[in-house]
Formats: C-alpha cells, structure tokens, sequence
C-alpha cells in the first residue's frame, strides 16, 4: 500500500511552507528515515524524513512551491513503476474511506481537497461558492473555492491539477477543517457527482478531533470510601466533622448510633435519624449505673422531725405535717418554688414550696412534679430500688429511732453532686428541723 | 445582549484600554501584523500602530525584562506570551524583578504590567505547548493571577488588570478563543478582582472551577440535576487574590467540595483551595474536600492519552456522586 508523503505542519502557526528542495528523484529508492525534501516555514528550514522504505512516486510539488500543510506531495510506494501508472495505482483507493464509501454513491478516484485550516483557531469554513463548474480541468494555482472564516474570505486554489469530478459540499454549507469537499481526477470525469457536506459520511476529520468522551478510565486519582460499612469499630467512631460538631450541639452521643447497628462512618443525615431516636432506649438492660440512674441511701440515726411537727402546730400553726414534710423537702432541690408530691400509701397530694418560707407551703392542684416524697414510714419495708420516674424520687423509711432515706433519679434529671446535695440537706433536715428556720 | 468570542473580548478590553490611557502597549512575539497564532490582537496594529503594538524577536527573556523597565518608568505594558508554557522563560523577570520591585523599593517604584498569556490541554499540542501553569506564578507573592472562564471575564479581568497597578497574570484557556458569551456593549466593563462568582446555586454539594473548568463544573452540576443532586458552582475568578470567604460560605452551605482545575493536581491550585477550605470549615464539612486536577504526566500527544488526563464533567460528576452516596448510602 502506498505511503502518502504529507507536508508535515512544523510549527503552531505554519498553514503553509515552501518546498527549498527534493533530496530523492521520482522513482528513486527510498528506506525509511531518508531525508526526502527540504521545507521553509516562517521559522525555520527543516528537512523532513522518510516515513517508510519504497519508491518516491507522484511527485506533485516542486522546489519554490508553496504547499498547504497536510497536502499530500509525493507517496513512497512498493515499485519505481507507482510513478508511470499512478492512476492504476490508486485504483484501491484511499485506504481511510473505505468504509464510508461503500454506503455512499461511489466516489471517483483522484486527489482529495480538503477544507483547509485557514487560521489557529478556526474548526469549520463556510463554503461561499466554487470557482470551477463541475468537470472542468484546473491547474494547482487556480482558485477552486471560496471559503469565509470569522476573519476574512480567501479564495483557495486547488494545489494540484485534475478535473473536478466530485463536489462534496454545496454553498453556503459551514464544513469542518480537514473534511473531504472535492475530488480532483486524472481523467476527464464521465459524470460528476455533486452533494451537500451535511448529507456525506464524511470522512474523519484528520487532526483537530473534538474533544471525545472518553471511555471510563481506571480512577486515578486517590479513592472515596465507598460507604464500606465498617462494623462500628471498637474505640473511636467514625464520623464527619459535622456530624459530629451537630451531635454535640444537640446534646446527642453518637454511641446510639453504634447501639442502632447503623453503619459507620456517621453524616450529617445520621444525626437527623439520632434526633428521632426516643430519648430513653426502650428495654436498657444495661448495668450501668448512668443507664439506670441515680439510687442513693442515707440514714438519720434519730429523726427529730415528729417533735418538730407539734412544735410547729404549738408555736407556729402548722398543723399539717405531710404539708411540713413536703415544707421540708422542697427546698432541698436548690431552687426557686418547687411542686411536690407527696405518696402515703394510697393518698397522693401536691404541695407547692417556698424556698425560705416554711409557712409558706400550699396545697396544689395536680401537675408535673419537680419532686416525689414517698413517705413509707409506717409500712415494714426496710430497703428499696423501685427505679426512677418523670421526677427525683425521695423514699422514707423508718429505721429504729431514725430513717432511712433513698434518693433515686433518672440519667438526666440531675448531676450526681445535686443528688448528693438533696440527700444530704434532706437528713440533716430531719435530723434537726430546727435548722430549716434558721 | 450581544455575544461575542473570547478573542474578541480580549480584543476590545485592550483596544478601549489603549484609547483611554497611551501609556498602554502591547509586545511579544507575532502580535502585530499577524495578531498572534490565534487572531486575538487582529486590528490592533493597524490602530495603535506598530510604535504601541511591538513585534520582537523569538527572545522572551528580553522583551519581558523590557517591559519591566517600561512599567517601572510610567508605562503599561501588556506582555503577550504566545503560549503559557513559554512562562519558564521569563521567570527571572516576572518573579524575581516584578513581583518584587515594589517592595524591595520601599513602595517607591511600581510594576503596572500585564502579562497574558493561555493555558488548556486538549488542542494536540503535545507536552510544551498545552500545560496549565497558573500554579506557578500564584505561588509567588507579588503577582494577582486572573483566569476568565468566558467571554465575559476576559474582558472585565483584563481592564481591571491594565488598571492595577501591580504585576497581574492573566492566563486564557487557548481552547475558549472562540466560545461566545454575552458581554454588555454599552458600560464600561469592569471585574473586580477578589471577587467570586456563584455560577450556579446548589444545595448538596459545591464545585469550584477555573477558566474553562467552569464550564466542566457547570456541565457536571447539568448530570447531577438529572439524578436529583443540587450541585452549586463557583468561579473565584482571580485565584490570587482568592475570595476565600466566597469558598468558605459555599462549603459550610453544601457540607461537600470539589475543587477543579486544569493545573496538575500535584501542588496546585486544587490543592491550596481545598486545604483552605479544611482549615476554616472543617466542622461544617460532612465529606473530605476532593481535587480534580490534570494527571500528574506530560500532556500527551495522542488525542486518546490527552483526553484522560483532564477532568470532564463526567469525571466530576462521578466524584461527586461518591461524595453525596456517603450518606446516601446510609438513608436507603
């Protein structure tokens, strides 16, 4: 098959160059790297090489030419005879359209023209008209078209000699860079074809390939974790920055996460799903003191509150003890106005306190208590772990002379110092009531 | 509006920028007569002349040290440097003299230059003529590096640059030349520097982009729209100096970031904004923040080769959709 010798584009902004000289003789052998011809761009003068062994055949530009780039000057073929029978020679016909063309009306055999590439940034040429009717015989130097750039018009000579057998694109018709338009034959054409550019398969551009979608490459670059569901790992949990900044704004542990069994890492979004989580775990069997709250004990070796009560109803009219025990509790939250309720037995009352006041303890309706007072005082029960409820539980037993008092909350209701705190107030109360009033 | 090329922009930004102050000239290698290889300064010469429109020699060193001392002295040159890889060449006198006059001289002398120059792979130009080096002078301070992602820009950046009065780098992308944009005739069109511009907005993740990778991002914001994704998209603009607090307010809004860029992803720009983006919204990020730059290789020759070494839409999308599943993942 023989190897088209091209005038190769030197230099980015090289439309043309000028042949200085040919180093081999039509028909002369050539191998491979042979210096063939001598060019002269703007730059530089260069001398191009040999792509391939064989005999230089078709020799279609001489020395002072001024060739397009990518016009086929010469081709280097398989014997020194190429040159005598070119037209037989082609007869396989360029090998890159074969496909194309056995589709479409049969092409004649001859030099291809190109739309050429006229400017550094150009794509495409409108194609304002052809300067030769179909058939007609040209020269390399006669105009053949004229085509409009964003720049300018330029009327393009056919660069070699042939008759114009086939017209590849009509006026008017906007036609890539390096798209067959026209095919010059040797022999007087018996038809010519004529064919809008649109309607062609035309053949590919050579160079200027637009930018391809690219088949899937391997990735390259470095990898996201696809979301491998870790199982929770044993220490640190793995999380973004800002879930966990979201969990610790909203007061959650992301551990419950862990407990849900959804997989790490966390996202903001798992916090959404821990904000719907109910707050207490449903069934917790856990052990552990913070799942099951606070329980703490205390005694009171000798209570002191039942002569304080007809000390009070004596001297200060406050003839209601369960309304003074609750006097006596209430203010031991170490708050303002606390509500509590009092349990005995079967009897449930609401008393509001005063935090200095003792007298100024009420009677209230039902509601949300900050305090229960269980008082078992009277029953044989000796010891107790009942469980938190919706409020700190204070739980009195007698016990000999004095009492037993047990303190329970759930994980939340209070600190442990605050337990420790209400407890300790409270047995000191009992121990000596006195003290309240002081 | 009327729409016109990014060529033609650049254009008419240094033609009303010459008529409005003659101590702007133009000079580099082919910018007379044949208006560079990409026809951007065409009709320059014929109205500035060639006294204000300066052809040199093959010689970038020199006429870059010339127009420093033109700067220097009361000019305003804009250098024409004919491809971005040539940038190698004029180091010494944009690093080492412009970026520094000014302080070295206790603020007494002044480097109002411009130099231009392109950047952008996938014009088979082989490995010395499509690099994307704005990395390079971005890391030196001294010099404000712009990158026009359209038309638009082009023009605003470049007036703004011709005003500055320090050393500015503008690096068009060479595949944009002939992308129309709409850009107001009437006005005088100025961009501040510093500014970025939110393209698109979004809510699930942010794609930052220079120069043509807006484009990539906004490309790629169109995929994931399709499969439900919100994808905002941001120009800085000019990466030096960086809209930080632009960036910033997008990732805290977004929780995710890709940063987009047609540099070399090693030591570039993707890095730089993504490791600011870590330091001051760490705690608002609910992914790491990804870079998509240019393969760590010489551009190839090849088309096939040359098209895999730059981020697409496709690619940034793919990221993307990593990013967003790390949740999504979980939610099914």
């Amino acid at each position: 098959m023989p190897l088209d010798v091209i005038l190769p584009a030197l230099g980015m902004a090289q439309e043309s160059g000028v042949i200085v000289a040919w180093h081999k003789h039509p028909g002369e052998a050539v191998a491979e790297g042979d210096i063939l011809f001598e060019v002269e761009t703007d730059k530089a003068t260069v001398e191009v090489e040999a792509q391939g062994a064989g005999f230089l055949t078709g020799v279609s530009a001489k020395a002072g030419d001024e060739v397009p780039v990518g016009q086929v000057i010469a081709r280097i073929s398989a014997s020194a005879e190429g040159a005598a029978a070119e037209p037989e020679a082609e007869a396989e016909g360029p090998p890159a359209d074969e496909g194309t063309q056995a589709e479409a009306p049969a092409l004649p055999e001859g030099r291809e023209v190109i739309m050429p590439t006229l400017g550094m940034a150009q794509d495409s040429g409108l194609l304002v008209g052809w300067l030769v009717a179909p058939g007609a015989h040209v020269g390399p130097e006669d105009p053949l078209f004229e085509v409009e750039t964003d720049k300018s018009t330029v009327e393009v000579p056919a660069g070699a000699e042939g008759y114009l057998a086939a017209l590849l694109a009509e006026p008017g018709e906007e036609v890539p860079t390096g798209q067959v338009i026209a095919i010059l034959t040797a022999e007087a054409p018996a038809e010519t074809l004529q064919r809008s550019a649109a309607g062609a398969a035309a053949p590919a551009r050579k160079e200027e390939a637009e930018r391809p979608t690219p088949p899937a490459v391997p990735e390259l670059l470095e990898e996201t974790p696809k979301a491998a569901p870790a199982p929770a790992a044993e220490g640190r949990i793995l999380a973004s920055p800002k879930a966990r900044r979201l969990a610790l704004e909203a007061g959650l542990d992301l551990n419950r996460l862990v407990a849900e069994g959804l997989p790490q890492p966390y996202h903001a979004r798992d916090v959404e799903r821990l904000k719907a989580l109910p707050t207490e775990p449903a069934a917790a069997p856990a052990p552990e003191a913070a799942a099951t709250g606070l329980h703490l004990t205390a005694e009171v070796a000798e209570e002191g509150f039942t002569a304080f009560t007809d000390w009070a109803a004596r001297e200060a009219g406050l003839t209601d003890p369960k309304a003074l025990l609750a006097a006596l509790a209430g203010p031991c939250l170490g708050r303002g106005a606390a509500l509590v309720r009092l349990e005995q037995f079967n009897r449930t009352l609401y008393f509001t306190t005063d935090p200095v006041s003792l007298g100024a303890v009420a009677p209230a309706e039902e509601a949300a208590p900050d305090l229960i007072l269980r008082d078992l005082r009277d029953s044989a029960i000796t010891g107790l772990r009942l469980g938190p409820e919706a409020a700190p539980v204070l739980s009195l037993l007698s016990k000999g002379a004095g009492l037993s008092l047990t303190l329970e909350a759930a994980p939340g209701q209070m600190s442990p110092q605050a337990a420790l705190r209400l407890l300790t107030d409270f047995a000191g109360r009992l121990s000596q009531p006195l003290r309240a009033l002081l | 509006m009327r729409e016109i090329t990014l060529s033609q922009a650049v254009n008419e930004a240094l033609a009303e920028e010459m008529r409005r102050d003659e101590t702007v000239f133009i000079i580099g290698e082919d910018v007379a007569e044949a208006g560079t290889p990409f026809k951007v300064l065409s009709g320059l010469v014929e109205e500035f002349g060639t006294e204000r429109v300066i052809d040199t020699p093959i010689a970038e060193p020199g006429f870059m040290g010339m127009a420093v001392g033109a700067a220097m002295t009361g000019a305003r040159p804009v250098v024409d440097l004919m491809f971005g890889d040539f940038i190698f060449l004029v180091m010494d006198q944009l690093c080492n003299q412009a970026a520094k006059t000014h302080y070295m001289s206790g603020g007494k002398l002044n480097v109002p230059l411009v130099l231009r120059t392109n950047l952008g792979a996938t014009r088979r130009s082989a490995a010395q003529h499509s690099q994307s080096l704005h990395a390079l002078v971005a890391h030196i301070p001294g010099l404000k590096v712009a990158m026009p992602s359209s038309a638009l820009e082009a023009k605003g950046l470049m007036k703004t640059a011709i005003r500055d009065d320090n050393p500015v780098v503008i690096f068009e992308d060479k595949l944009m030349y002939q992308e129309k944009a709409p850009v107001p005739e009437e006005e005088e069109l100025l961009i501040p520097f510093g500014q970025a511009k939110v393209k698109r907005e979004g809510r699930d993740v942010t794609l930052i982009g220079t120069s043509s990778m807006v484009q990539v991002c906004e490309a790629a914001a169109e995929l994931l729209a399709g499969e439900g994704i919100s994808a905002e998209v941001i120009d800085p603009r000019t990466i030096v100096p960086l809209d930080e607090a632009a960036l910033l307010a997008s990732a805290r809004k977004t929780s995710r970031v890709i940063v987009v860029d047609e540099g070399h992803q090693s030591y570039g720009v993707t890095a730089e904004i993504a490791a600011r983006i870590n330091e001051k919204a760490f705690y608002h990020l609910d992914a790491p923040v990804l870079r998509l730059g240019a393969m760590d290789v010489p551009v190839p020759f090849s088309p096939a080769l040359e098209d895999i070494t730059v981020p697409t839409p496709e690619r940034v999308a793919e990221k993307a959709r990593l990013l967003v599943a790390g949740e999504m993942i979980h939610a099914a």
